[in-house]
């Protein structure tokens, strides 16, 4: 997760970059420390650095570091070369390590080697069997194959152990959204909020997610942590201000329509209902009006 | 539905939400396109524009319904409705169509009946630097009558067309020059509201 002015700076360096004016080993140290999935330019200027002897030398041992994380790059771009070159490096500098072995594992990935990238694994993991990439390795590849319950299945192993990673909390409440499993989603991101509670982010989400699932309760639930964000963000987050109009609208629709309906009905899914449609501007226009009143 | 209905997506729609896949390789992504029914023909549905939505969290309805909302808004007035929705799967080899795309398809349905689902075909895609293939890199689907989307057949090859016949030609050199770069989607906005998801000097 990077914020504006991460994002905003990691962009600049871009363009200097890019623009002849220098400045590629700090993009790169900035890309790693900020964990942001851009391999192109990753690539491209760790290649430039990597292929100029004098520039090489410059690093020291940030030097290996950079091979690693161009051949993350390269394997995220299908470069496999240039990522098996950096690979043999290491390894040649690193005969014994397990770091290696796990890029090594990652290139069998890459390469579409299920089988083979699931050995190396496992022989890895028997040494060390708490080593958190390894097991995140294992949700990425039951992902990539599209067995996505065996990528639930493994990531919530991976969370009874180490149930302070944040990263995968929301990568399992991801998951379960794309999945339809609001419930289930709702539960990670309340594991989230108790732990960090000052984060706006994840009470955006979790309002979503309440908003998604409907239902009176719900509703009233989500327009409060949409509001929490609001607070938490200085009335900045555009995202929340609209939840908000939307979560008025909808409860007022839910109301409306009688209390004569059991619970069920009033929880079904919002999917089924035509109150999105009946919103006219008028009264979005109303809904943002009360609310920079309050 | 009709069996002959015909859909017609001209090319800006048709680039527009190729450029926004493309711009987001790692995750699914998807849009509505926008247009109506041709008033000489009614067999045919004319495709005009496309609005690219969201890249992230496709399935949460809050972003959802304020988009759908403002789309309406903006298009209801040019005499527009939307028409279709587009989907691209997050993996390359994945070419069924989700259900988060087949409960869209249903909800646009019921506002334009004759709505269809528009699958990006990931291998197409792959291939359209080499062919000279003009046929649009997406696979139709259509519900038929007991309300199941599926997959309009070879036979539906003429069924999906693009109005202007060297749109891919178009769309490849686009793809050299990285043009993706440029697409705003409706995530976008919503994280930065200066951000025009009508992405009016797009293709400028």
């Amino acid at each position: 997760m990077v914020s504006k002015t991460e994002e905003t700076q990691l962009n600049r360096l871009e363009n200097q970059v890019d623009n002849g004016g220098g400045g590629a080993w700090e993009y790169l140290c900035l890309a790693r420390k900020l964990k942001v999935r851009r391999p192109e330019k990753v690539l491209k200027y760790g290649l430039s650095i990597l292929n100029d002897s004098k520039k090489r030398s410059a690093l020291g041992p940030e030097e290996w570091t950079l091979y690693e994380q161009v051949a993350i790059a390269a394997m995220d771009c299908q470069c496999l070369d240039v990522a098996k070159d950096c690979i043999k490096v290491l390894r040649k500098k690193f005969p014994e390590s397990k770091r290696v072995g796990r890029l090594e594992g990652m290139l069998l990935e890459a390469k579409g080697l299920w089988g083979e990238a699931e050995k190396a694994y496992s022989s890895l993991s028997e040494d060390n069997p708490l080593d958190q990439v390894i097991h995140k390795r294992r949700v990425a590849m039951a992902k990539a194959q599209g067995n996505i319950s065996a990528a639930i299945e493994w990531l919530n192993k991976y969370l009874e152990i180490f149930m302070a990673d944040h990263d995968a909390w929301r990568e399992l409440a991801e998951i379960y959204v794309s999945l339809q499993m609001y419930k289930q989603a709702a539960f990670c991101y309340e594991e989230l909020i108790l732990s960090q509670p000052t984060v706006p982010l994840y009470h955006l989400a979790y309002a979503d997610v309440l908003y998604t699932l409907g239902g009176l309760e719900n509703l009233q639930t989500a327009k409060k942590y949409y509001a929490s964000t609001i607070d938490l963000t200085g009335g900045k987050n555009t995202r929340a201000l609209l939840g908000i109009c939307l979560c008025t609208s909808a409860i007022g629709q839910v109301q409306k329509a009688g209390t004569k309906k059991t619970r069920r009905v009033q929880s079904c899914s919002l999917w089924q209902q035509k109150p999105w449609r009946k919103i006219t501007k008028r009264e979005l226009m109303i809904n943002m009006a009360c609310l920079l009143v309050f | 539905m009709v069996a002959e209905l015909k859909h017609e997506i001209s090319q800006t729609a048709y680039i527009k939400l190729v450029l926004h896949a493309l711009k987001h390789k790692t995750t699914a992504v998807n849009g509505v396109l926008l247009g109506r029914v041709n008033p000489q023909n009614d067999t045919v549905v004319e495709i005009t524009d496309s609005v690219p939505l969201f890249h992230s969290n496709l399935a949460l309805l809050p972003p959802l319904e304020i988009a759908l909302i403002m789309i309406e808004e903006h298009y209801g007035s040019k005499g527009l409705g939307i028409v279709g929705y587009f989907h691209a799967n997050e993996r390359f080899d994945d070419a069924e169509l989700g259900i988060v795309a087949k409960n869209i398809g249903d909800h646009i349905c019921r506002y334009f009946p004759q709505a269809a689902v528009f699958l990006l075909d990931n291998k197409k895609l792959e291939a359209l630097p080499n062919g000279k293939d003009q046929s649009p890199v997406m696979q139709l689907y259509i519900r038929d009558a007991s309300k199941n989307w599926k997959l309009a057949g070879p036979d539906g090859g003429n069924r999906l067309v693009i109005k202007e016949p060297a749109a891919n030609v178009v769309l490849s050199d686009y793809i050299s020059s990285e043009k993706w770069q440029d697409v705003v989607d409706f995530d976008d906005h919503l994280d930065d509201i200066k951000m025009d998801w009508l992405n009016p000097e797009l293709f400028k």
